[in-house]
Parts: structure tokens; C-alpha cells; sequence
């Protein structure tokens, strides 16, 4: 479905993608992992056009991501959960969640995305800036998935919020990717990638240093502890 | 008491031109992050269609729809040939729309020539309003800048276009993400802008004179607007040009218009001593 070879990207003069390759299946549910500033976030956004590549291929589905327009990554059938949210806060909430579509949606997917977040129905009309961390994150899941998305890029999103919801975005989550939505999800919080992902990249400095089955990468407390500082 | 009622009238009919130019400058300056120093000239340049559709047709209302069309048509061309090329870099936006400045004036010298002219009100014929005979053509004139901002918010709040272009001003890089053609977005924001500031040019142009300086005078009420009203809010630079105007009016019935003038920049000195960040700061983005 989504295959990276060879992916660099610069900011500037500062070389930040050194040759990154990574493959998301069908329905797979894939975890990005490592330290704090190794290239994951710039991965991600490279394959949303949001930072060009200057070296490698982005494949999806037969086209080359780093060949078209960025804001037509979205149509190819991506949906991109950033760090942080990015909600629109002076959008309503109806607004943020219609935002990328191109007329207003049918009744019935609306009603379909409501019955999943009755809390996003219920606040249809107030400022996204206005909803707690969680809804906020409920609200970037969905208006994802109102696009009917194949692959869901997500970048960590449990961060800040509320240890109680924790558990519900990890639900949600698990649940969007049996509907057979592959999921691609960077994320500090281990236990929660660990949780979701059948499968892990660990990337350092800009590349991918170790690939393991979710499985095998839990025995694995040496590789574990190297790369990511921590032992589960 | 005749004159200050008079003064006080005009000053806010003025100021509903002003505001309708005056959101260009902020729409532009809160999406594209550029400080159009050559937004008084896009005013100017309506002006001139104006007086040009005039001659050509005889026909001072036809500028009311053809002059914006144009003015979309010039914003879309200078954003593609000048903006585009500046964008990030603040700083050389000053420089850039400055040289944009020069070539509009001289452009419309070269053409239209220097001297100013005066164009006779399409609506002649006074009214009697608060004890004085008003002038219907500024009542006019004032309800024409009020159903176009009434329009321009209408279309920024109830289209999809109008919230693309409120979701691109807040995060131009998660509204790529989302779909959204934010490159568009800034063309078709910037050709807004010119075309407001056109058509409060020939709403302006048998108030005041065509001339190809007109817009000299223009661009630092404007900017004062802005500042005041809050930079890049868009309700509160209509609120403060009507204020301001209102304000300097009044004042030129007592004091010489360029007292008048000092008046309201030492009111927009208090105001940002006070509250930095301007009057509306904070209320809606």
C-alpha cells in the first residue's frame, strides 16, 4: 500500500531524512518508534508532501506521493492526525470536521461519523478551539475519516491528553483499523504502539535501524532499551 | 452645530469606504503575511476604471460590477508575478509592493494623465436629514460599502471557499494536509483584496477626485484601521475605520483638516499604549 525507499529530506541545510525506507500493508496496523528529534514527524509530514523529498520514492498505491501536489495527497486516500491536533479553534466543530471535503457531506456519513463521537454531535456548533484535548483528537480522527481514508497517519496521538482518555483514543483507534483502514502511528507512549501495531520500525538519525514484529520487539528488551531508552 | 452633524455624517460614510478597502489590507495581511504598502494604489487603480468605464459607456453604474471583476482579474495577476515570489519574507514585502506602488501611479499618469478630475454623482439631489439637506449619493455610497462587507463576511463564514480561506489563515500547512489548495487560497485572497479596494474606489471616486495619487492619502487610514482594530481582525478594522473617520470628521469642523489628521494618530498612539495589541484584539481571527 504505502512503501518509502530510500526517503531523504532537508530543512533548509540541515539533513534531517538520511535514506528512510519503510512498507505499510493492507490493513496493517505499523508503529514508528525512537528517541525524541530522530526524523519521525519529518517522516510523516514527508509523505504528506508537507516537507519535499529530496532523494527516494514515496509510493501509495501506484502513485508517486512525492510526485503530485501536497494538497492532493489527501484524495489518494490519506488522512493525517498531526502532533498537537491541528484543529481549526476559530472553526466550529462541523466545520473542522467537513473541512476537507469539497461540498457539504451526505446526511448519512455525517450521521455515520456522529454515531462513532456523539460528544463531536453534541458540540457540532461550538469553536473547535473550545473542546478539551481529547475531543479535539476525536475530532482529527474523524474528520479523517469522513474523507473514507486507506491509511491513517497518526503522530502521537495520545499526547497530552488526559490519562482516562488515553485508553478511548487507543480503542478508536484499534477499531478504525479493523474496518480495514491501515494505520501508520508514531508514538512516545510504547505501551499504546506496542497495544496497536503488528509491526515496528525503530528509526535513528534519520533512518530506519530496526523492523520486528510487535511480538518478537517485546522480548527484545536490549534492542529495546538501545534505541528507545526504555524497557517495557 | 450644522457643520459637525455634516462632518460627523460624512466622516462615517467615509469611513464604511475605508472599511471596505481596509479589509483587503487585512485579509491580505493576515493570510499572506505581507504588508501591502500598494494597497492605496489598488484604490486608485478603481478610481481610474471607474472614470474609464464612464467615458467608454456613459455609464456610471456599469463601474459598480465591472470595476471589481477587473480589479480580481489585476490582484490575481500581481499575486502570481509579485507576491508569489515573496512569500515568507516579510520584509522584502515592503520593498516589493513599494516598487508595486510606483509602477501603478506612474503607470496610471502615463495613461490616464496627472491632472485630477471630479466625476459628477451618478444619484444628484439632496435629502433632509438631522435639520441639513444630505447628499443621497453618500447615503448611497455608505449603504453600497455596508452590503459589500455585509457580502465579503457572508462569503467568508457561510461558504466553503470563505472557511477554506479562515482555515488556511490559522494553518496553511494542516489545511494542505486536509485538501485544501492553499496555493489558490492566496491567489484568490490576494485578487479579493484588489477588488474591494476597487470597489471602494468607485463608491470613493465622485466623492473625492480621480487622481494618481489618490491613494497616498488612502493607505495610512487604512493601516491606522488595522493596527487599531486589532492586526488581521476582520470585524474589528470595520468597527475602528468607521471610528476613526467618524472621530476625525468631527474634529475637522473644529480644527484644520491636518489637525484632524494628527488627531486620530495621537488617538491611535493612546490606543496602542494602552492596549498594544489594538482595540479588538483577541476577538475573533
Amino acid at each position: 500500500m504505502l512503501e518509502l525507499s530510500n526517503v531523504q529530506a532537508h530543512y533548509g541545510k540541515v539533513h534531517v531524512l538520511h535514506g528512510c525506507s519503510l512498507k505499510v500493508n493492507d490493513g496493517e496496523a505499523i508503529g514508528l518508534l525512537g528517541r525524541n528529534g530522530v526524523g519521525k514527524t519529518t517522516a510523516l509530514k514527508t509523505i504528506m508532501g508537507l516537507v519535499p523529498a529530496t532523494a527516494g520514492n514515496i509510493a501509495f498505491n501506484g502513485t508517486h506521493l512525492n510526485k503530485i501536489p501536497a494538497h492532493k495527497i489527501a484524495g489518494e486516500g490519506i488522512g493525517y492526525v498531526p502532533q498537537g491536533r491541528g484543529i481549526f479553534p476559530s472553526l466550529s466543530v462541523k466545520e473542522n470536521l467537513e473541512i476537507g471535503l469539497a461540498k457539504a457531506p451526505e446526511a448519512e456519513t455525517l450521521e455515520h461519523v456522529f454515531a462513532r463521537f456523539p460528544r463531536l454531535k453534541e458540540r457540532a456548533g461550538q469553536s473547535g478551539g473550545t473542546l478539551s484535548g481529547g475531543e479535539q483528537q476525536m475530532l482529527a480522527i474523524a474528520r479523517c475519516l469522513i474523507l473514507k481514508p486507506k491509511l491513517l497517519i497518526l503522530d502521537e496521538p495520545t499526547e497530552g491528553i488526559m490519562p482516562i482518555l488515553v485508553q478511548d483514543i487507543r480503542k478508536e483507534i484499534a477499531a478504525v483499523n479493523k474496518t480495514g483502514v491501515s494505520i501508520l502511528l508514531v508514538e512516545q507512549n510504547i505501551k499504546t504502539a506496542l497495544k496497536l501495531c503488528s509491526r515496528i520500525y525503530l528509526m535513528e538519525k534519520g533512518a530506519i535501524v530496526h523492523e520486528a514484529a510487535t511480538d518478537e520487539l517485546q522480548e527484545d528488551k536490549e534492542t529495546l532499551y538501545r534505541y528507545l531508552g526504555v524497557s517495557v | 452645530m450644522d457643520v459637525v452633524i455634516a462632518l460627523g455624517m460624512n466622516g462615517i460614510v467615509w469611513g464604511l469606504i475605508i472599511a471596505l478597502i481596509a479589509l483587503g489590507l487585512s485579509i491580505i495581511f493576515g493570510l499572506l503575511d505581507i504588508i501591502n504598502i500598494a494597497h492605496g494604489d489598488f484604490f486608485m487603480v478603481g478610481t481610474v476604471l471607474a472614470w474609464f468605464v464612464l467615458q467608454t459607456t456613459g455609464n456610471y453604474w456599469l463601474a459598480f460590477f465591472i470595476v471589481p471583476i477587473i480589479g480580481f482579474g489585476i490582484g490575481a495577476l500581481i499575486e502570481y508575478s509579485v507576491i508569489q515570489p515573496i512569500k515568507n519574507a516579510a520584509a522584502l514585502s515592503i520593498v516589493a509592493t513599494f516598487g508595486l506602488s510606483i509602477i501603478l501611479q506612474e503607470s496610471v499618469r502615463a495613461t490616464y494623465g496627472a491632472a485630477p478630475t471630479r466625476l459628477v454623482p451618478p444619484i444628484t439631489g439632496t435629502i433632509p436629514m438631522f435639520g441639513l439637506e444630505y447628499e443621497i449619493y453618500r447615503l448611497f455610497a455608505a449603504a453600497v460599502s455596508i452590503f459589500a462587507i455585509a457580502l465579503f463576511f457572508g462569503f467568508l463564514h457561510r461558504t466553503k471557499f470563505g472557511t477554506w480561506m479562515r482555515a488556511v489563515r490559522f494553518d496553511p500547512e494542516m489545511a494542505t494536509a486536509m485538501g485544501i489548495p492553499a496555493r489558490k487560497i492566496y491567489m484568490v485572497t490576494f485578487a479579493i483584496g484588489f477588488a474591494m479596494a476597487a470597489l471602494g474606489g468607485v463608491v470613493a471616486a465622485p466623492i473625492t477626485t480621480v487622481d494618481f495619487q489618490g491613494g497616498v492619502d488612502i493607505l495610512p487610514f487604512c493601516f491606522m484601521a488595522v493596527i487599531i482594530g486589532g492586526l488581521g481582525n476582520l470585524e474589528g478594522t470595520v468597527a475602528a475605520a468607521v471610528m476613526l473617520a467618524f472621530f476625525e470628521g468631527v474634529m475637522a469642523s473644529f480644527f484644520d483638516p491636518t489637525i484632524a489628521r494628527i488627531g486620530s494618530l495621537c488617538l491611535m498612539s493612546i490606543v496602542l499604549l494602552i492596549r498594544p495589541h489594538g482595540i479588538f484584539a483577541g476577538a475573533t481571527r
